[in-house]
């Protein structure tokens, strides 16, 4: 939780987004200390993406307020524009041109000066590990650069607030891993807030605060280390030909279960003792037990688990 | 603010053109194949009907061609960039939306008139055109045609989806647009539909100033320099202020948005 007296980033009432029949974002209701890394989490489709460009000023809001950068987004659109950075799920660069063309161009666009751009660009690109490549055309950067770079036009003036869509779709794995360190050299330096979307959940554990989105409801919040603490201290796994049986059989002993497919899942805080002796007693009739800590991924499953008629896919 | 965006824009149109030759190559070889092929062609053909100077004729045309293909192509672009990063750039930019309408149409203009001038160039050298009779007719002229075929192609592009519809726009636009005006043929000659179409036709105009400013002494000019520069500037206006509102419309814009960053 945020500090009372830390000023408000991103704030949201009531904030909806509605396309005909379907309900993009429902009612959501944020609030974002300045200087947070914030995530916003759930799977494709959840209104993660919509919730963005509502507070990008890009799609305006069905009902609902939404107060940016100390600006409404209904009435200050190019203020707020002014003291964002967007980093879109898709590049927002232009391939024909080098990095430096590239960068050139959004700054002018953002109604920054020459030398400024120059000074603040070579700043970013050392943080964002394209220090070398300033004069390479776009086209001939790898996926993982083109990235970084994004990020980099994203930051170029300087903003209060960047937004992250998905940054890390489509990177390979240590792709994924250099952006998340540069995000944090940022931050260091910086002390930017960042909004960040993303289904990878893993990336979301360094957040300050996360919230849980499905079908545009926000399921749960707080910040992800509690989240995780909370939900147990560990995670039994069984893979069984029978789940739904086993369940059954074990819920008196561990309470509710999670099944997926042919694996059943238990929440548990009992000694490690007892889950050991629990593992011999169902060797032989199970493929396989294994216990675990839990994780942000296991919150998000716990928290999207079918229960009765709001029986969804997680 | 929105000033320094639109230079960010007309620089960034600048630099594409000057690295891609084929582009200026291109935009140079249609114009002078018309005038040296097809405008030797029918001189010979109206040889004895008192067609004397077709070549002279076809020259306003031909650079008319040169502006009409140049700029209807670059703000036609807009349709590519749509899909692009480059659009992405530009709508999250503090910058109302219009402005992006604007600084696309005024690229375009620019460089039209840059792909003109280079073909000038090469008219003078060939001897084709003189000095003219007044300069401030002629720049009118490369002005407004650039700036009346930018509008045109900003219009299509602000309601045309996508990139699949762009080729059939070319040839259902740019065609009829430069047969259907006083480029090739004088308007007043044309059969009463046809001349009606052409008159109409804003692109004529733009034909018709530049026969005004009489830098080839074959004359020819169908309106009054009041007309043409009306039909210019309000065409250019209507045209921009459609394509704008039409930009900057939440209907409009949240599709394109949905479809830069799905």
């Amino acid at each position: 939780m945020p500090p009372a007296a830390a000023p408000i980033a991103i704030e949201t009432s009531a904030l909806t987004k509605r396309y005909g029949d379907t309900l993009a974002v429902d009612a959501m209701d944020l609030s974002i200390a300045a200087g947070q890394f914030f995530g916003l989490l759930g799977p494709n489709g959840a209104g993660k993406t919509s919730a963005i460009h509502m507070l990008s000023t890009l799609i305006k809001p069905t009902s609902g307020t939404a107060r940016v950068a100390g600006c409404d987004v209904a009435v200050d659109p190019l203020q707020i524009r002014a003291r964002i950075g967007v980093v879109f799920q898709e590049l927002a660069l232009d391939r024909t041109l080098s990095v430096a063309e590239n960068l050139r161009f959004a700054g002018l666009l953002n109604g920054m000066s020459r030398a400024e751009i120059k000074r603040r660009g070579e700043e970013l690109l050392e943080i964002f590990g394209l220090g070398s490549k300033r004069d390479a055309p776009v086209a001939t950067l790898s996926g993982g650069m083109r990235r970084a770079l994004d990020i980099v036009r994203g930051l170029i003036h300087a903003p209060d607030i960047l937004f992250l869509d998905e940054p890390t779709s489509g990177l390979d794995l240590p792709g994924r891993r250099a952006i998340w360190r540069y995000i944090a050299q940022l931050r260091a330096a910086h002390g930017i807030t960042v909004f960040l979307t993303t289904h990878y959940l893993e990336e979301a554990s360094d957040c300050d605060q996360v919230a849980f989105l499905a079908l545009g409801r926000i399921k749960l919040r707080g910040d992800p280390r509690a989240l995780v603490e909370q939900l147990g201290r560990h995670v039994l796994e069984i893979e069984t030909d029978t789940p739904a049986v086993l369940a059954e059989r074990l819920n008196a002993r561990l309470g509710e279960a999670l099944v997926e497919g042919d694996m059943v899942q238990f929440l548990c805080n009992q000694p490690l003792a007892e889950l050991s002796a629990l593992q011999v007693e169902l060797a032989e009739s199970v493929r396989a037990v294994r216990w675990r800590r839990p994780n942000l991924n296991d919150v998000f499953m716990w928290v999207n688990r079918p229960v009765g008629d709001l029986r969804r896919a997680a | 603010m929105s000033a320094a965006a639109v230079g960010a824009v007309l620089e960034r149109e600048l630099l594409k053109l000057a690295r891609q030759r084929g582009r200026l190559v291109a935009a140079l070889a249609r114009p002078l194949l018309w005038l040296l092929v097809i405008g030797a062609g029918f001189a010979a053909l109206g040889k004895g009907n008192g067609a004397s100077d077709y070549q002279g004729y076809l020259v306003p045309g031909v650079i008319g061609m040169t502006l009409l293909f140049g700029g209807m192509l670059a703000s036609l672009s807009t349709v590519y960039d749509k899909e692009s990063g480059v659009m992405r750039m530009l709508i999250i930019a503090p910058i109302a939306h219009y402005w992006i309408v604007i600084a696309k149409a005024a690229g375009a203009t620019l460089v039209a008139l840059a792909q003109a001038l280079a073909l000038l160039v090469v008219l003078a050298v060939l001897g084709f055109i003189h000095p003219p009779a007044s300069v401030l007719l002629m720049i009118a002229g490369l002005i407004g045609t650039a700036l009346t075929c930018a509008s045109l192609g900003i219009l299509i592009a602000a309601w045309s989806g996508s990139v699949d519809n762009f080729a059939t726009l070319m040839n259902l636009v740019i065609f009829p647009v430069f047969f259907l005006s006083g480029s090739l043929y004088p308007v007043e000659r044309l059969p009463p539909v046809l001349r009606l179409v052409a008159s109409i036709n804003p692109y004529t105009h733009g034909v018709d100033l530049l026969r005004h400013a009489e830098f080839t002494g074959a004359g020819g000019a169908a309106f009054s320099v009041v007309v043409d520069l009306a039909v210019l500037i309000g065409f250019s206006a209507v045209a921009l202020g459609l394509a704008a509102a039409r930009f900057s419309s939440a209907s409009a814009n949240e599709p394109l948005v949905r479809r830069l960053a799905q």
